[in-house]
């Protein structure tokens, strides 16, 4: 199926016209639209291409690729492209990347290419993680740390519809629609995972659009242009039905009140500081899916903003309210090469790595001032001296200071916090809005399943009734073997029965 | 999941203190939280989750607690009310451990006059009451807690009360202390639906977090999303022998496009391996859409549970159930038993005519019969799988019981989407199937006169060994064939033997994420893809393998100095993450004291690559020490530090 996001279904190979990654280095990935090479474009012959400081890499050797593989730099023609861009290739500019660099258009592919005797780029096939980590940035983005905690705390399962709102750079969004995306849906009213996606700013909503649509996810991700905080959720007219929201919005308390089950009333607005909204109580209309509970985060950078978030979620009715940070941190693997038989490293002064060489370095040195002292020192006893060094260091060889042969598995393996750390991004509020439940469906469930005829007690029992029940139950037992004990004191067992009765096995 | 409680499901009770009771919701029983008092089950089935209840009191003549729901209002009251005071007089107000724990103060504001009972906003008219004074002892507790009367609110208001040094706190403790006790005797508590993030939760937080490898929540999602693990793709049955009729109402949902879109390859596969007992199938399954029966799966699998008991004894001519088969032969392995007897089981519910004497299965193996009897039909989609491969000969998924899944239990029922999705194998299986007694068997073969003469229990199992053959063929073959979509693994073992063994079976492109408990197995296993050492297998490369190609090489054995190919995976980092709880009150707002320490977790990521023909050279000359990321030299474009 050549309609679905190369995001959910990259296939095996690349593609013409769809988005891959560029793996320049972990910091620089690079999206590419690849695009048939096809007459010059931009002036090079070869049809687009990108240029890194890698070497050139015209879009016509990286098409039909497997994903992964590597890609050797080719030599280009810069001729007809003059100067100019010669200099900007060499500062890491890249050709013809972007949405909406224009395509070339004209006869067959380039031929002859010669590749470059030097450099080298893989292609990766888009996931939200790389996107994450390569997009325009037009706005502050939700990263990976965030992302995949709230998406996983809010229960975007395949399936949901979530709200999010403001779609700013498209971060969120696309992990989002990943994590709710369970196949397109077939008719009107096949209800598939969904995000419905708003933008206040004009200009952001256009190149959110836009991407959207370029990564074929158009279908799955509605986005509106809209200013939530006056204007709510609904689209024309019509209710998400969300189970999941997530607001990355300056102020997400006033867009609150358009998340309820049922019209806020207007005590409830005014003693939080906010306006009545417009519209009678009968024709308002909730973006909330009525049967289910519905899991919200917001995600705001000040405590401020959380503390007003919190007082407002409270006046709503919302649960389990709960405000974390999310401290993440890379790590770097290195050798740290201490030790005076090192493989020497441009710069790095050879230090004893133990007591055992400090001592040996240290008698050298005495040993050598002693011969430089003694007046009478030839040619003779220098060679001799540099014998003993020379024997000393071959010694030293197999014990556990000793160089080893290959400077790759040289040293002591150690980890390090990357060098640069994000300490805060933002503090994530978490509440969930369970369904509303009237007294005639509690009075019908009740009819439904009438009380008074328990049976046995399941549950964490004080030491009376568990005696009770094992004398019950052994009773039972000479009579019929028991039914079902797998219910019975879940908490109280080691590992609950499920666990016991599988390790039993 | 669910809108509302299925009965027999397993659910988390949330109790006042905030801790965890998990169980299995049976009907008509009586559900006991200890000290707090007890309430029957069918209180709670069919309502829905997350309502906040109270025990309340026996109303004569009935014989149970009924349950309030407490409104939200009611719960928040004091905390939303202490906020406008505070603001206008500063005034100190109750203190709530956290946010979520607010919950008693409600009471607590509501309680203070245990006399009148009306509500008084401030503990100074306790403080005037002579009675206030009076001690109580813990017998006189526990008596008044007999008598139950008002939920414990009479209770807390009389220990508030009875505390005669209370006037001489300040107003900070005496509210901790006030909230201590609201929270030791309330009897609230609320339903909540047993997922992956609030099993994980309960099993780190407070059960037993060793058992799944302290894995934190925090590093299932990034577990999922770094392995890019999401729905696969429509599901898309082997289509070698296609099923119609009974299977067909099962797979309506998901199966309809199977003539719309032939697949050109399957998508969707992720590779497992899963030291936790199944919480990272769990997870990855949920992610996947496959770990939920839906509610039509659950009422078909209740039937067919009920046709099964009454069924039984009328057909012992046919094919064996489930449960003969377990007792026919005990040596089989009950896990690949369980599903062919399920198609049985949906083919006669599609057609209840069926005469069920053998004569009429004599016609179905004499070639009139629907094609979906063939025993080399394989149950498994080609599409959104998870392939578990496991060190023991069995997988120990254990978890996956709180899902309604055993693998182990022959009479598991083929509606479970994992039946489908979910694939295991051995390490032996994978590595040297000609050491697998059932890959290395042929199929058995019998000609339909053979089968004619043979007695009902014999001819099933010789149709469950054909089943099973094929089952185990499938499975290995198509996991050596490799391709899949990515490699998730939470594994005690070494992961550089986990790389060595799966790297090549992945997809080009396929991302790679690995969860350790702690930090140095992870360390090792980004040395092998140091920079200094990828540099050197294309400067230097062993002298095993020169002369090698690519595809030799993507089976590297290892060596001390190159454990792992070094080419064929790219980006090799590793990350940790925690979330920091804070309290959010009015004027108190500060991050909670205290949380759990223990393992830390870390994340190893990579993408699997494949490396271009030849030597290839890296560009870029080495820049001087202090350089930012971006102006890494070639080789070392991809380290995994300087
Ligand atoms: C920090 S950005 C969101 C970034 C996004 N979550 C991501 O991961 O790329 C916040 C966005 O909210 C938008 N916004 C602000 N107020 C809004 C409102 N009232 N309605 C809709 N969007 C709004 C802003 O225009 C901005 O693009």
């Amino acid at each position: 199926m050549s309609s679905i996001s190369p995001f959910l279904d990259s296939g095996l190979v690349t593609t013409p016209d769809t988005l891959a990654l560029v793996h320049l280095s972990r910091d620089n990935i690079q999206p590419v639209y690849l695009r048939e090479g096809s007459g010059s474009v931009d002036g090079y012959a070869e049809g687009a291409v990108i240029n890194t400081r890698f070497g050139s890499f015209p879009h016509s050797t990286l098409i039909n690729k497997p994903w992964g593989s590597q890609i050797r730099a080719s030599i280009v023609d810069t001729g007809s492209r003059g100067r100019k861009k010669k200099v900007e290739a060499e500062d890491n500019d890249t050709e013809g990347t972007g949405a909406g660099s224009g395509a070339g258009a004209g006869a067959g592919p380039a031929k002859d290419l010669k590749t470059a005797s030097s450099g080298f780029i893989h292609l990766l096939p888009p996931t939200p993680e790389l996107w994450t980590t390569s997009l325009p940035h037009r706005t502050q983005v939700v990263y990976t740390p965030d992302y995949s905690y709230i998406l996983h705390r809010i229960r975007a399962r395949p399936g949901m519809h979530i709200i999010e709102a403001g779609a700013g750079s498209g971060s969120f969004t696309h992990a989002s629609v990943r994590a709710v995306y369970n196949g397109h849906p077939r008719t009107t009213e096949d209800r598939r995972g969904k995000v419905w996606s708003f933008e206040f700013n004009e200009e952001r909503y256009h190149k959110m659009k836009q991407e959207i649509e370029g990564h074929r996810l158009d279908e799955l991700v509605q986005m509106t242009h809209r200013d939530v905080y006056n204007d709510g959720f609904l689209v024309d007219g019509q209710s998400p039905e969300a189970e999941c929201v997530f607001l990355d919005l300056p102020a997400p308390w006033r867009a609150l009140p358009h998340l309820a089950r049922r019209k806020p009333t207007p005590s409830q607005l005014a003693s939080g500081g906010l306006d009545c909204l417009g519209g009678s109580d009968s024709e308002w209309k909730s973006p909330l899916r009525a049967d289910r509970t519905v899991y919200l985060c917001t995600f705001s950078p000040c405590i401020e903003q959380v503390t007003k978030t919190v007082e407002i979620m409270r006046r709503l009715g919302w649960m389990d309210i709960e405000t974390v940070e999310v401290a993440h941190r890379r790590i770097n693997v290195v050798r740290e090469k201490i030790g005076l038989n090192m493989p020497t490293e441009r710069g790095v002064n050879q230090v004893p790595g133990s007591v055992a060489e400090a001592l040996r370095k240290l008698k050298e040195v005495e040993c050598r001032s002693k011969e430089f002292h003694s007046q009478d020192q030839d040619t003779d006893t220098d060679t001799k001296i540099n014998e003993d060094e020379e024997a000393l260091n071959e010694a030293g060889q197999g014990t556990e200071d000793a160089p080893m042969a290959k400077p790759w598995t040289a040293g002591r393996l150690v980890h390090r916090t990357e060098a640069e750390l994000k300490t805060h991004t933002s503090y994530l509020t978490f509440a969930i809005l369970p369904q509303e439940w009237s007294e005639e469906q509690e009075a019908a469930a009740f009819e439904k399943w009438p009380c008074g005829k328990e049976n046995k007690v399941i549950g964490s029992l004080d030491k009376e009734a568990r005696k009770q029940e094992k004398r019950e139950m052994l009773q039972g037992k000479k009579r019929k073997k028991p039914q079902n004990d797998a219910s019975a004191d879940a908490e109280d067992a080691g590992a609950g029965p499920a666990l016991k009765r599988s390790k039993a096995t | 999941m669910h809108s509302l409680v299925e009965p027999n499901a397993w659910v988390a009770l949330k109790m006042p203190a905030g801790n965890l009771r998990v169980l299995e919701i049976a009907p008509n029983t009586t559900i006991s939280l200890g000290k707090y008092g007890s309430f029957p089950s069918n209180l709670i089935i069919h309502r829905p989750y997350h309502l906040t209840y109270e025990l309340q009191d026996k109303q004569a003549p009935e014989t149970f607690n009924r349950l309030r729901i407490v409104p939200a209002s009611e719960l928040y009251s004091d905390i939303l009310s202490s906020g406008e005071v505070s603001s206008s007089t500063g005034e100190a107000t109750p203190v709530s451990e956290d946010a979520e724990n607010a919950v008693p103060t409600g009471i607590e504001y509501s309680l203070v006059d245990p006399d009148s009972g009306a509500v008084v906003a401030t503990t100074n008219r306790a403080e005037l009451d002579a009675s206030a004074r009076q001690t109580l002892t813990m017998e006189e507790i526990e008596e008044l807690k007999k008598d139950g009367t008002d939920s414990g609110k009479d209770l807390i208001a009389k220990l508030m009360l009875s505390h005669t040094a209370i006037e001489q706190k300040t107003q900070y403790s005496l509210a901790k202390y006030k909230l201590l006790k609201t929270k030791k005797y309330i009897r609230r508590f609320s339903v909540l639906p047993l997922d992956v993030a609030l099993l994980d939760h309960w099993l780190v937080e407070e059960k037993d977090p060793t058992r799944v490898m302290d894995m934190r929540e925090e590093m299932i999602g990034l577990l999922g999303c770094w392995a890019n693990v999401h729905f696969g793709g429509e599901e898309r049955c082997k289509t070698d022998v296609l099923t119609t009729g009974g299977q067909d109402e099962v797979e309506q949902e998901h199966g309809q496009d199977q003539e719309e879109q032939e697949p050109e390859q399957s998508t969707g596969r992720w590779l497992v391996v899963d030291d936790t007992g199944g919480l990272l199938v769990a997870a990855m399954a949920e992610r996947m859409g496959v770990l939920y029966q839906s509610e039509k799966d659950k009422a078909i699998e209740a039937q067919r549970k009920a046709r099964l008991s009454k069924q039984r004894p009328h057909e012992p001519g046919s094919q064996p159930t489930a449960a003969t088969d377990g007792q026919s032969d005990p040596a089989i392995k009950p896990a690949v038993g369980q599903v062919e007897s399920e198609i049985k089981v949906e083919i006669e519910d599609q057609d209840p005519t069926r005469p069920q004497s053998p004569e009429t299965n004599k016609k179905q193996y004499n070639g009139e019969g629907r094609q979906r009897w063939n025993d080399l039909h394989v149950p498994f989609s080609q599409t959104n799988t998870l392939t578990l491969i496991h060190a023991n000969s069995q997988p120990n998924l254990s978890t996956l019981r709180y899902y309604d899944f055993d693998i182990t239990n022959p009479s598991q029922g083929q509606t479970h989407p994992l039946a489908k999705h979910l694939m295991t194998l051995s390490w032996l299986q994978l590595l040297e199937p000609q050491l697998d007694s059932t890959y290395n068997s042929e199929l058995p073969t019998a000609t339909p006169d053979e089968l004619k003469t043979w007695k009902g229990t014999k001819r099933g199992t010789y149709h469950r060994k054909r089943r099973r053959w094929a089952k185990v063929r499938h499975t290995i073959d198509s996991t050596r064939q490799g391709e899949f979509s990515g490699l998730v693994v939470a594994s005690s073992m070494d992961p550089v033997s986990i790389m060595r063994h799966t790297v090549p079976l992945l997809a080009g492109g396929a991302p790679i994420a690995i969860y350790s408990p702690s930090v140095e197995p992870l360390t090792k296993l980004a040395d092998c893809y140091s920079v200094a050492r990828r540099a050197a297998w294309v400067a230097h490369p062993p002298e095993e393998a020169i002369g090698k190609s690519i595809e030799e090489l993507e089976q590297w054995a290892g060596t001390d100095e190159f454990p792992l190919n070094p080419s064929l995976v790219l980006g090799a980092s590793i990350q940790t993450s925690r979330v920091r709880k804070w309290q959010v009150l009015p004027g108190r707002t500060h991050p909670v004291m205290t949380s759990r320490g223990g393992a830390e977790g870390y994340v190893f990521t990579a993408w699997r690559v494949k490396p271009a023909e030849g030597k290839v050279e890296a560009r870029g000359k080495a820049r001087p020490k202090k350089r930012k990321a971006e102006e890494v030299d070639q080789v070392g474009q991809d380290g995994t530090g300087s």
